[in-house]
């Protein structure tokens, strides 16, 4: 780890200030950590200097607003989420999401705002490879040891997108809120997160002066139901090999809105849009949903070892849908 | 006390190998079966688990003193390359840098293990080493390391067993001419005539088993601090062996024995890979002698994980002949292992399929390859932990072909004698072991329809029940001393040259002295984890430390207490035999008067301290000392994940009489949990285009977590072992892993109808199986 000048703000104001100064992301913020010290060891990340924005207080807050919408400071951690008794009644595919992420420790530490900035878990990326995400020429992933590469194709990377937590916000058509010196924006999760380009090697858009303050989920979203389901190579403290996030509401009888959306199978969140248009208007049945599913994982183009990631994210969509609409049960 | 020198044999690891020992006096008689305990076989806490739990407990890595400098290693970040040019005046110039050495500076420095320098321009292996930094401080060395410029000619590799043994393969070292060990493989080991036996067989099988090479990932890395001081070296270790590692310390800086000292007294795991001083270890005392300043060189987690050993992988294809009723004709088996750059032996894979069961045609060929991957260690029962599983997988799928019931197989298959000397065992408990494990897991209803269907057959769970047997020495052996000190304030102090790894040995080694010398545990102190006592003892590995240190203990304490009944006899101007001593106070047997705590007669000698010897006598010869075991398992695999989910375990092991149950229940359930890490979870993976270590870290390389670990159902049988040694004790650090990972691939294998053949059954291998293998009956 290479030098570095650290300082401490109590706002987002004087956060987005220091930035300013902060000549081309020389400057980074640093909250929880958890992905930022991982990334400053390996030499992945070098900044001259590391804004503290912890102090921030009212970054951190869980908000259910008088028209039913949440709102969620990015400071929130993922703890917080986890104990919190009304999104496990209100919104408990916002709390499944998070109940198996990383450990105790790092749920203790770790922010919402932090977790939708995480990095590739690629080992390809992580290790001492010249790799693309990292300016490189060459995704090693799609020829190497592939077992948890994507299995969709996105552009010159196959590194599959780690968060558990973000697929879930995108079911629930989320929005980020994001200040910067010309004031504040808000963009939706879904485009938040964005696969890496030739010209932008990142998984999410945000300009190194700017820093995400807030996410929102519209009351429509929470009106309806839904699980996270998530499958691992140890029954702790695994990224996801598949996730599932399914919502559905479903008003006299018929799916009046269905979300489903696959951690860990693509670049970022990926969003399986013609499963859910199967689903809306229909009554829910297990036929459904399994044709729901196959559609689900349709256009997927595996790579030599993560073949297995078809009938898994298959499996865990049937189940994630049932589930939502309290269908699942061990015979299905 | 008369003295003797003996030949006697010792079994390391499946080697014997003839041993001259001195020893003085005679050992005590052998507890028998019926012998009264007042200490021993109790439930006990660590003696030092508050040390450990508070962290008062000081480890190798927590070594610090005035002035000491930190040292970082620059690795490989190729699998075969030459150091074409390496400059360190950048690195030199970071604050804090006080040295680098390299193959440029420091070549002539020569690992005596291996007789080569430390420091080579040719890099064998992804992580091998480059250069050392040794700076002020833990970051200044890190930082400096990445300062270092290198130039690296690449050259070609092979990481691929079968490819480095094919003809023409590139060479792992190109000063090495062969890519085998040495000219002894392949090893083939023949009773009777396997072929013929194969070809009359009324049934025959042929399975495989693939396990990956498993990191041992201790806790506490492996490494060292040095401090030298003009004239002495004293080194703090995280070593399995006090007087191994002085050996070392002292060859490689070509020092006498007697000036170097080396302290273990607490150590973070080593699991058989900490047997000598490491080369990091020896890297601090080099570089303690040359900056005449003290130097701690602990391994980083990612070089713990490319340069500490490895269980290595192995390929294993077996092939069984039997009679229609089951009786074994033939067993052929054929093992390639990939042993590393530098590997000089290779693990006793076929070791179970040379004597687990009864049979006339054996034949076991051992293949081994050299590549360009990190070199193998020890790993807790090298190799039986693979040739467990291999065979036992092997005997469920010749039992599904027989239609037989697996454990009834193996009972008709059982081995009386050890074959390969044929000659008689010591005791062999297996058979009660199968009985008292069926019965716990409830063999019977395996197949039970409820049992296998938790969901009903249209669920996605499936159980399934599996079992593996396991053997191994565990005797241990002499040589092995022992000093007791009887203190004039009625206290005790037990001195050996053993270091607690982990197991509870001082607990247990308190235990037998307390038990012998009639004083309560508080006050008896085991010293241990130093050289400079002389008090020599083994390395511990191999399961031999209780067996060997635990009589010589014994004897020292049964030796001090004869002197103390003596003395205070003397003194009270009665008969020293009609004394007794319990709870470290006196009492006439003849009249049943008390007579005071012993301190009230030891304090009366002017300072005298009642010091007494005692070693570990020789091993029993004509006959085989082995524990034997088994595990069953159960399990539940989710179909529609492919997710692997241990219910339960049964474990019942004949390691002899039980000295602590807590400390033994410990051991077992460490080693059941590693073995469960490597038939689920545990694999180091390489690239194999680019010769790369993928996973040399904590998060991608999964141990399992507290969540993977099932219900363990310890079964303490108990039973001392009387021919072993005069405790009754057998070693139980290996008995536990041994069995795990071959009874969960049993249990898969049933959930599923399918044999398994590659380790470790991660959820990709299961969803693969369940869409590939075909279907067993």
């Amino acid at each position: 780890m290479r030098p570095f000048e650290h300082l401490t703000v109590q706002a987002a104001d004087e956060a987005i200030q220091a930035l300013a100064g902060g000549d081309g992301g020389n400057t980074r913020l640093i909250a929880g950590g958890t992905d930022l010290l991982p990334l400053l060891k390996d030499g992945l990340v070098n900044p001259g200097r590391l804004i503290d924005i912890k102090p921030a207080r009212a970054l951190r807050h869980l908000t259910f607003d008088a028209d039913g919408s949440l709102r969620i400071g990015a400071l929130t951690t993922l703890a917080e989420i986890e104990r919190s008794s009304q999104l496990a009644e209100r919104l408990p595919l916002l709390r499944q999401s998070v109940v198996d992420a990383a450990t105790p420790q790092l749920r203790a530490m770790a922010t919402v705002g932090g977790n939708l900035l995480q990095r590739s878990r690629c080992w390809y990326f992580r290790g001492p490879f010249d790799c693309w995400l990292k300016g490189g020429t060459v995704c090693y992933m799609r020829d190497g040891e592939n077992k948890y590469a994507a299995i969709f194709d996105q552009g010159p990377c196959r590194s599959a997108h780690p968060s558990d937590l973000a697929p879930a916000l995108v079911a629930l058509d989320a929005t980020v809120s994001i200040s910067g010196p010309a004031g504040s924006r808000t963009t939706p999760v879904a485009e938040f997160l964005a696969p890496p380009t030739n010209d932008e090697r990142v998984e999410y858009r945000l300009r190194p002066d700017e820093m995400v303050t807030e996410i929102r989920i519209p009351a429509e979203a929470i009106a309806g139901h839904g699980v996270y389901l998530k499958a691992m190579d140890r029954r702790a403290w695994a990224f996801a090999l598949v996730g599932a996030a399914a919502q559905v509401t479903i008003l006299d009888g018929k799916v009046a809105r269905a979300r489903l959306v696959f951690s860990a199978v693509a670049n970022v969140p990926w969003r399986a849009t013609a499963a859910e248009a199967l689903l809306v208007g229909q009554t829910l049945t297990p036929d459904l949903a399994a044709q729901a599913a196959d559609a689900a994982i349709a256009g997927a183009s595996p790579l030599a070892h993560n073949g297995y990631k078809v009938p898994l994210a298959r499996e865990l969509a049937r189940r994630a849908i049932l589930a939502a609409a309290n269908l699942w049960t061990e015979t299905n | 006390m008369p003295i003797r020198i003996v030949t006697t044999h010792l079994e390391f690891e499946g080697q014997v190998e003839e041993v001259r020992v001195v020893l003085e006096g005679e050992e005590p008689p052998a507890w028998g079966p019926d012998t009264p305990f007042q200490v021993v076989g109790k439930p006990t806490a660590r003696v030092d688990a508050r040390e450990r739990v508070t962290g008062a407990a000081e480890y190798s890595y927590d070594v610090q003193l005035p002035g000491m400098l930190t040292a970082a290693g620059l690795r490989s970040p190729h699998p075969h390359a030459r150091i074409s040019r390496l400059d360190a005046s950048s690195a030199l110039a970071v604050p804090g840098v006080r040295a680098v050495y390299s193959h440029l500076n420091a070549g002539d420095f020569i690992n005596p293990s291996s007789g080569k320098p430390v420091f080579g321009n040719e890099l064998l292996y992804h992580g091998d080493l480059v250069a050392l930094v040794v700076a002020e401080t833990p970051e200044q060395a890190r930082e400096a390391t990445r300062a270092i410029d290198v130039a690296y000619e690449p050259l070609p590799f092979v990481t691929a067993p079968d490819a480095a043994l094919a003809a023409n393969a590139p060479m792992v070292n190109t000063a090495v001419p062969s890519n085998t060990i040495s000219d002894e493989y392949p090893q083939v080991y023949q009773r009777g005539d396997v072929e013929a036996a194969l070809a009359q067989a009324e049934v025959t099988i042929e399975t495989r088993m693939e396990t990956p090479a498993a990191l041992h990932n201790s806790l506490e890395t492996h490494g060292g601090a040095a401090s030298w001081d003009g004239s002495r070296l004293t080194v703090w270790s995280s070593t399995q062996g006090v007087f191994g590692a002085r050996q070392q310390a002292a060859a490689a800086l070509g020092l006498p024995m007697t000036a170097v000292q080396v302290i273990t007294q607490y150590m973070g795991g080593g699991f058989g890979s900490k047997l000598g001083v490491h080369r990091s270890g020896l890297l601090a005392a080099y570089a303690s002698r040359q900056l005449g300043l003290p130097v701690k060189y602990m391994l980083d987690r990612t070089e713990e994980n490319l340069d500490a050993g490895n269980r290595p992988p192995s390929v294993q294809a077996y092939r069984l002949g039997a009679a229609k009723d089951g009786t074994l004709a033939a067993l052929d088996l054929a093992v390639i292992h990939n042993v590393g750059a530098n590997g000089l032996w290779s693990s006793p894979v076929a070791l179970p399929a040379k004597e687990l069961y009864q049979c006339a045609n054996v034949r076991t060929t051992d293949r081994a390859a050299r590549t360009n991957l990190g070199t193998l260690a020890a790993f807790r029962a090298p190799g039986v932990v693979e040739g467990i599983a291999g065979l036992e997988v092997a005997i469920d799928a010749l039992a599904t072909e027989l239609g037989m019931d697996s454990l009834e197989l193996r009972r008709k298959n059982f081995a009386e004698r050890y074959q390969l000397l044929d000659r008689p065992y010591a005791r062999k408990m297996l058979l009660d072991c199968y009985r008292i494990g069926a019965e716990r897991i409830g063999w019977e209803t395996r197949d039970a329809e409820e049992r296998r269907y938790p969901g009903g057959r249209s669920g996605h769970l499936r159980r399934g029940i599996g079992m593996a047997s396991q053997l191994w020495g565990g005797d241990g052996g002499p040589p092995a001393q022992a000093i007791a000190k009887l203190l004039p304030d009625g206290t005790a102090v037990i001195i050996t040259g053993t270091q607690d790894i982990g197991t509870g040995t001082r607990t247990v080694l308190a235990q037998i002295a307390a038990e012998e010398l009639g004083y309560p545990l508080e006050r008896v102190r085991v010293e241990l984890g130093e050289t400079a006592h002389g008090v020599f003892s083994p390395m511990s590995g191999g399961s031999m430390t209780l067996a060997s240190v635990g009589p010589a203990v014994r004897m020292a304490a049964v030796e001090a207490r004869k002197e103390l009944t003596e003395v205070i006899g003397q003194l009270a101007e009665a008969p020293a035999d009609a004394l007794d001593i319990r709870n470290a106070t006196v009492f006439n047997r003849e009249t049943g008067a008390e007579m005071g705590g012993v301190s009230t007669y030891l304090e009366q000698l002017g300072g005298h301290e009642i010091t007494a010897k005692g070693m570990r006598g020789p091993n029993a010869e004509d006959v085989t000392v082995r524990t034997f075991g088994a595990q069953f398992a159960e399990v539940e695999v989710d179909i529609g994940t492919g997710a692997v989910r241990v219910v339960r375990i049964v474990a019942v092991h004949d390691c002899g009489r039980i000295i602590n149950p807590l400390t033994y229940s410990s051991q077992i359930e460490g080693g059941i949990i590693q073995g469960l890490g490597f038939a689920l979870t545990e694999q180091r993976i390489v690239d194999e285009r680019l010769g790369m270590v993928m996973n040399p870290n904590l998060g991608d390389y999964k141990a399992p977590t507290i969540r993977d670990i099932p219900q363990i159902d310890i079964v303490l049988l108990n039973e001392p072992n009387v021919v072993a040694n005069t405790l009754g004790v057998l070693g139980a650090g290996e008995p536990p892993i041994i069995p795990t990972p071959g009874a969960i691939a049993n249990a898969v294998g049933h959930a599923l109808g399918k044999t398994v053949t590659r380790l470790p059954l991660t959820p990709d291998r299961v969803l693969d199986m369940l869409s590939t293998t075909t279907e067993r009956s």
